[in-house]
């Protein structure tokens, strides 16, 4: 038996106001799951508290609860010492108990044709990756659209895009999912990330949805104008002052004598090329500084993902193929970003490129840097979706920032920029930059930073607070340590 | 309609922990057929009850999330194909049944299975398919054919899906998270029955009729495969009610359930690892299945691999962790993948890469062959009860074949929600004196003194010394004398809300005293029944003894005569 403490949410809606955090000491088989510590607490300390549980083997979702803030299946999860138990941010019925009901009306069930058309195999594929959902809400419960907006869900978008594939069902489900909100999300891949059956939900379902909604002509109208300016001009923004491309030579010489410690192509993409091109120089100047060679191929375009999550798709093969011929032709084995959404791009939906894709972040951090004067700011972190989730990069920037800054954590959570949905849904977009800028507060923080231009640029709209790219901290940092030796 | 009225209501309610109330709701709560249990048994009664009236379906837990068929891995038993055939599916299951299995209940499941999957199919299931766009079948232990219809290993979980969308789309008032504490009747006949919702207070629901759909009880045994929800709730609910049931001492022990980690032992292991090649190996490497059954290996039926499991761990040839190994490593990593995605995703939660790791597994309690006794028409012994799915017995004997279960479901929900549905519209009337009854057994609860848990502890341990895999009748008794002697009556309910669970170990505690009398009621070893005291001349064909039966009014064992 091992003995472990946990603490556990506790809420009684007839006296309580809110809930409480009750710690408790359990004897456990070693392991055990979170259940099991419930069980424990139940039958021998407290016979009232209440949770939801039933196959006890993750087959049917009941029991999802949060653990140390992220969302899992009790029966599944492995307890441990020292964990917090909370309910799923849904509405608390008691204790661990949230009510689960009218999310779970809100899925969308088949409506069979008079007549069967048997599946064929293709079919049954398509949608067997989408049909192994239990219901367990984990995805609904951190779903950042639809705290601020009409949005139906990941589970029931999941459902819609299911039946859509289903040659047995009668109804318009593109047309559906449009009116529940298809547009409102984010790309955030919150709901995929905690989902305990992997169901890539922003991928297999809002992506596919949104590209059979162009199809059918109901793509959003700003969401056409950029795939338009793709077409014309190969960038998702138009020129406003001198391109980062336009201002620097193709290749980059490391800075000091030495060898370089590696040599890579930059993929700069439209937002630091033509919207925050300081940036993107800020971050050549690190590069540099740090023994990287850096070879900046100028016939690079767009690397697609505007389209991508807007699922408008004719164009996007010609994209990929002229990246992808503009980093093989000048025999790169690794090609850098620093735009989290290219990187994702190019990491995710670039099917098996003849380079390997690093992120900034990574190769600062794979080769190591210099260490910077450390700067007298707080500075909090904004994970960007597509650097956390999509390519599950999280302490390389932190172990950046705190070599030059203090860094403080905040909850990460989408701040609103992706997916299509700031140009999109502005209203959305605002609502949850907004509570973005709330968190922000919270922290203290003198300053915030990110590793994506999208949300470097929106979260500068909802803060007072500065909002600077890991690169240009770093440059802050060693222009202080030059001051100061100059100083010496 | 009336489900939001029912949630309206529980806002209005002030809740009082120390007491529960009837919910002022309760006294109009009438249908033409009830249904009791939301497994696949259950929602298929009710999709098919509702073409005849107003049918209410009570759920203990949330539809599609409780019962075991959600949890169901394995597969789905029809026939197909031109090469397999109904006579043979029928000899199959009758002789994995011990020939214990009531014949017209068997060529029912076997002749209209596969009308139940077509059903399934239309109403949008997704199962495997082969390359020639037919339903894809994996041979299962005791089937000469492989018969098995399956999607991956999460084939219950995909008609629950399928089930609960159909249901979704049909005019049944759902009650959830709503305890069924007991039938009520009117003279012999049910008339409705008497639940508690999930705060503790008390529903009234009349019905024309009542359907019992509640699913099995293995959860009465220490080491089960079972739901939190297989408590045996509805042989309880019905014996009380006066039903009559049979071969209650039918238990299948699963050959192989997870040892590890121990507070989740008994999670099932589907029969589907054996069926895409997975061998048996104890820790000396053999290959034991060979000394038992030599012709069908591991695709043995499921007493004889249970047996055989045991016996090598009995004899000291199993794991440190109790169990035997179960190994396919051999087998190509995509098809372990693809056929057996729950498994991987289980195992490597539990540390266990079972592409390159062998499992270990060791039998669990998995399904009571036993229950109500019913006609092909789904009809208890008692005038406007029904029952189908596990709660029913006759079905499968002695031995459940694998997948016959999820078969059984459809075949019979469908059949019991007919008959329900046909029934006669009759006047509701409810003694009231079987209302004050129910209430004083809950304040006897309210003010009793033994926490519940220990109780069901203790059951489930002495169960599995006691009526487990091996049976001898001086065990049996001590089990029994032991159940019997548990503080059943005296559980203490902490508040309103725990009520339900007070009266779901009384009726764990009442399935298992059925089970130990009527494995003693069998002077027989027949299919999962084993009784080590006895020996006899006969096989299963010339078995002097047909089923055991037990109700409040007689119990015994049926003779049947070999012409």
């Amino acid at each position: 038996m091992i003995r472990l403490s946990v603490h556990v949410f506790r809420f009684d809606p007839a006296t309580d106001t809110s809930g409480r955090i009750v710690p408790y000491t359990v004897e456990v088989n070693g392991g055990a799951r979170v259940l099991h510590v419930l069980h424990a607490i139940h039958d021998s300390i407290d016979q009232t508290l209440s949770y939801r549980y039933c196959c006890g083997s993750g087959q049917c979702g009941s029991c999802a609860v949060r653990v140390n803030g992220e969302p899992v299946l009790a029966c599944m999860e492995e307890a441990r010492d020292g964990m917090v138990i909370e309910p799923l941010k849904l509405a608390v019925k008691r204790d661990l108990v949230v009510d689960l009901m009218q999310n779970l009306d809100a899925i969308a069930f088949l409506a069979p044709r008079a007549e069967l058309v048997f599946p064929a195999k293709d079919e049954i594929d398509a949608i067997k990756p989408l049909r192994s959902c239990i219901e367990c809400l984990c995805c609904v419960s951190v779903c950042p659209a639809m705290d601020v907006t009409n949005f139906l869900g990941p589970a029931a978008m999941r459902q819609e895009m299911r039946l859509a594939l289903d040659p047995r069902d009668s109804r318009d489900r593109i047309t559906d999912s449009v009116k529940d909100g298809l547009f409102t999300c984010t790309s955030c891949q919150a709901c995929w990330k905690v989902c305990p059956k992997d169901i890539e939900i922003p991928g297999k379902a809002i992506e596919k949805l949104r590209a059979f909604a162009n199809k059918k002509g109901l793509t959003l109208p700003r969401h056409q104008e950029v795939a338009a300016l793709v077409k014309e001009t190969g960038r998702s923004v138009t020129r406003i002052e001198p391109t980062f491309l336009e201002q620097v030579g193709e290749v980059l010489e490391p800075y000091g004598t030495g060898a370089p410690k590696a040599t890579m192509g930059f993929f700069v993409g439209c937002m630091y090329n033509m919207r925050l091109p300081k940036t993107a120089l800020d971050a050549m100047e690190v590069l540099r500084r740090n023994g990287i060679h850096i070879i900046i191929p100028k016939e690079q375009v767009c690397c697609g993902s505007p389209l991508i999550r807007t699922g408008q798709l004719d164009i996007l093969d010609a994209l990929k193929r002229k990246n992808i011929e503009t980093f093989r032709s000048r025999g790169l084995n690794t090609v850098m970003t620093m735009c989290a959404g290219c990187g994702s791009t190019l990491k995710n939906d670039y099917k098996n490129p003849p380079f390997t894709i690093m992120d900034i972040n990574e190769v600062l951090t794979k080769y190591g840097i210099e260490p910077p004067a450390h700067l007298p700011i707080r500075a909090t972190y904004h994970d960007p979706c597509h650097l956390l989730r999509g390519q599950g990069i999280r302490e390389q920037p932190r172990q950046l920032i705190r070599q030059v800054v203090d860094l403080v954590e905040m909850p990460a959570i989408c701040c609103g920029s992706g997916g299509g949905v700031k140009s999109g849904m502005p209203d959305e977009a605002a609502a949850l930059g907004k509570r973005r800028g709330e968190e922000i507060q919270k922290t203290g923080a003198d300053i915030v930073i990110s590793s994506c231009p999208f949300c470097e640029f929106h979260i500068a709209g909802h803060t007072d607070k500065p909002v600077k790219n890991v690169a240009s901290v770093l440059l802050e940092g060693y222009k202080e340590k030059d001051k100061k030796s100059v100083k010496n | 309609m009336a489900f939001s009225l029912v949630l309206c209501h529980l806002f209005m309610i002030v809740y009082t922990p120390q007491s529960n109330k009837m919910r002022a709701d309760s006294d109009g709560m009438e249908c033409h057929v009830l249904v009791i249990g939301s497994g696949g048994a259950g929602v298929r009664a009710a999709i098919e009850a509702s073409a005849y009236g107003d049918v209410v379906l009570v759920s203990k837990t949330i539809v599609s999330k409780g019962g075991c068929t959600p949890m169901a891995e394995g597969g789905y038993n029809a026939v197909l194909r031109e090469e397999d055939s109904c006579e043979i599916h029928f000899e199959d299951t009758m002789k994995g049944g011990a020939f214990l299995n009531d014949p017209e209940l068997v060529k029912i499941l076997v002749s209209e299975s596969p009308q139940r999957m077509d059903d399934l199919i239309l109403w949008g299931a997704v199962f495997d398919v082969t390359d020639d766009n037919k339903v894809a079948q994996r041979p299962f232990g005791g089937q000469r054919f492989p018969r098995t219809c399956y999607a991956g290993d999460r084939t219950g979980h995909e008609m629950m899906t399928t089930l609960v969308e159909r249901l979704d789309g049909l005019p049944v008032d759902i009650l959830t998270e709503t305890t069924v504490i007991d039938l009520l009747k009117e003279g012999d006949r049910v008339v409705g029955a008497f639940a508690l919702d999930d705060k503790g207070d008390s529903i009234v629901i009349k019905a024309d009729s009542t359907i019992l759909a509640t699913g099995g009880g293995t959860r009465v045994f220490d080491i089960s495969t079972n739901s939190a929800s297989g408590t045996g709730d509805g042989y309880a609910i019905g014996y009380r009610a006066g039903a009559e049931l049979i071969d209650m001492e039918m238990v299948q022990f699963h050959p192989t359930g997870a040892v590890f980690p121990y507070d989740a032992r008994g999670r099932l292991v589907t029969e589907a690892v054996r069926s895409e090649g997975g061998i048996l190996k104890n820790t000396l490497g053999e290959r034991f299945m060979k000394q038992y059954d030599p012709e069908r290996m591991e695709l043995s039926t499921r007493d004889v691999v249970a047996r055989a499991i045991a016996t090598e761990i009995n004899k000291g040839r199993g794991t440190k962790n109790g169990g035997v190994f179960l190994d396919v490593t051999h087998l190509p990593r995509e098809q372990i993948e693809a056929k057996l995605p729950v498994m991987l995703e289980q195992f490597l939660k539990f540390g266990v890469d079972i592409r390159t790791e062998p499992m270990e597994v060791a039998p669990t309690a998995h399904h009571i062959m036993g229950g109500l006794r019913i006609t092909p028409r789904g009809e208890t012994t008692l005038p406007g009860l029904f029952a189908c799915g596990e709660v029913a017995g006759g079905v499968h004997g002695a031995n459940r074949l694998g997948g016959n279960a999820l078969a059984e479901t459809q075949v019979f929900g469908k059949r019991a929600g007919e008959s329900a549905g046909r029934s006669e519209k009759r006047v509701r009337n409810v003694d009231l004196r079987q209302i004050e009854g129910q209430q004083e057994r809950l304040s006897r609860f309210l003010n009793g003194s033994v926490n519940p848990a220990t109780v069901a502890r203790e059951l489930q341990l002495a169960m599995w010394e006691g009526a487990g895999i091996f049976r001898n009748a001086n065990d049996l008794r001590s089990t029994l004398a032991m159940v019997m002697h548990l503080p059943a009556s005296d559980l203490k309910a902490v508040s309103a809300r725990n009520l339900s669970e007070c009266c779901t170990i009384q009726n764990m505690c009442l399935t298992a005293s059925l089970i130990c009398k009527s494995a003693l009621l069998r002077p027989e070893s027949r299919g999962a029944h084993v009784r080590t005291d006895i020996c006899h001349a006969w096989d299963a064909q010339t078995s002097p003894f047909a089923h055991t039966y037990i109700s409040h009014a007689r119990q015994g064992i049926e003779r049947r005569s070999h012409t």
